[in-house]
């Protein structure tokens, strides 16, 4: 039987490569010290979030 | 850390700030990173490639739509993507070169324009740098009346760096096209180093093709590029298909012999279309750009003995110098020889330097921050210190 993962996981998956890309350019922007200013900070904090939350949905979406 | 089989992760531009004179323009923007990742695949742009079944009709992903964008960016009538801008010298020079024309080229042209010129059967004329490293219109109109003289007819195409990428140096491309329309030679605008950078207007500089490598200078996967042209010549550099098999009796449509069809498919196109409206924006801001390049090529010179090769001040953040009377000296009786100034600038977060080079060097700050370029400057002028190099 093939089992079809919802189109929520496959969004979710996309959307954590894609919030780590982001984070990547920040890696990117402040290289090599990577010291973050106040805004690069709150972003950071912000995508971090973000990339823990979409984890957790498809935490749920694949292995419900 | 690999990310497979013998092939290691590269984090070269997340470790260090990248100086390489070749890579600076071409690091792709976010947009352009997540469109590798949904588009990777083969054929991906195909999804719905239907009827005239040619990539630059493609409405979904909006291809069609991108064509238009960049020929009227370019302020020309007609683009097509190219892999890299040699395969637009490529196109241009098979379509109006043929065996024994003489073509112009500069002293300070790229070697593909001259395989290009050569695949085609051409001969290379080139117009002689002056003593700056510059190329004037003068020069062109001496160097056209010398073929005239030599071979009878004047060349039948020039093709003209406006930065070029020895020294970064900007050439008066609109004087010297100028001259050349006056002999009615079409001039080829190659701009691998100001397309995607700063502000280019195919039309008002007077040229017939624009070409530009995305690679190099509008945040893109390789192999990437654009050749646009004006509406008089878009029908002999794009002209279609008039082939047919002798035993099919196939046709094959509107395809274009010069593009081989379909150029750019998958990644490299839509990472190029998902920079796009970011390159736009960012030629806007050259200056800032300049002025960060200000701040390191102030930090070189004060260096005592170091000399900018590149016209002075800056253009272009792609600049030549020499370091034989300052960090050359060093390495004269360094353990490490000349590989300790490389060393030192890795040591420092800072890479892109050809590791032993200490003599005479290219550096390209495209894309720095302003707190990079101070920390870039701060570095070469420590490096300097810490070898007993006077620094003024």
């Amino acid at each position: 039987m093939v089992i079809l993962l919802s189109k929520r996981a496959v969004d979710m998956a996309f959307q954590a490569l894609y919030t780590l890309t982001d984070i990547r350019v920040i890696l990117r922007e402040t290289a090599p010290v990577h010291e973050l200013d106040e805004k690069q900070r709150a972003q950071a904090e912000r995508l971090l979030e973000n990339l823990e939350r979409q984890v957790a949905s498809l935490k749920q979406e694949m292995l419900k | 850390m690999k990310c497979a089989a013998g092939i290691e992760v590269r984090q070269v531009d997340e470790m260090a700030i990248n100086i390489d004179p070749i890579q600076a323009g071409g690091r792709l923007t976010a947009d352009a990173m997540k469109a590798v990742i949904a588009y990777g695949d083969g054929y991906s742009v195909c999804d719905n490639c239907r009827k005239p079944n040619r990539l630059d009709y493609i409405s979904k992903p909006p291809i069609a739509e991108f064509h238009r964008d960049v020929a009227s960016w370019l302020n020309m009538d007609a683009a097509r993507m190219v892999p890299g801008a040699r395969r637009g010298f490529q196109a241009v020079a098979h379509t109006y070169v043929h065996k024994g024309d003489p073509v112009l080229l500069t002293s300070l042209s790229h070697y593909t324009e001259f395989l290009a010129v050569e695949e085609s059967g051409g001969i290379a004329r080139e117009i002689p740098a002056n003593e700056q490293k510059l190329v004037t219109p003068d020069a062109t109109a001496q160097k056209i009346e010398e073929v005239i003289r030599d071979s009878g007819k004047p060349p039948v195409i020039a093709f003209i760096d406006h930065v070029d990428y020895q020294y970064g140096n900007m050439h008066d491309i609109k004087g010297i096209a100028k001259v050349a329309h006056q002999y009615d030679i079409p001039v080829l605008y190659n701009g691998a180093y100001t397309v995607g950078i700063l502000p280019v207007n195919g039309k008002d500089l007077g040229v017939d093709f624009v070409v530009g490598s995305a690679h190099k200078s509008m945040a893109s996967p390789a192999p990437s590029g654009v050749l646009a042209t004006t509406a008089e010549h878009a029908g002999e550099v794009f002209r279609t298909t008039a082939i047919t098999g002798d035993v099919t009796n196939r046709k094959f449509g509107i395809k274009e012999p010069e593009m081989m069809g379909c150029t750019l498919m998958g990644v490299t196109l839509v990472g190029m279309m998902a920079s796009f409206p970011h390159v736009k924006e960012r030629v806007k801001h050259f200056d800032r750009e300049l002025e960060n390049h200000r701040i390191v090529t102030e930090a070189l010179h004060s260096v005592e003995g170091t000399k900018i090769l590149s016209e002075y001040p800056r253009k272009h953040t792609m600049t030549r110098v020499d370091t034989i009377a300052s960090f050359d000296k060093v390495a004269e009786t360094h353990k490490k020889r000349g590989f300790y100034f490389s060393s030192a600038l890795e040591e420092k977060g800072v890479t892109g330097l050809i590791p032993g080079v200490t003599k005479v060097w290219k550096f390209n700050t495209y894309g720095t921050s302003r707190k990079q370029a101070e920390y870039l400057a701060r570095a070469f002028m420590e490096i300097a210190r810490e070898n007993g190099l006077p620094v003024s």
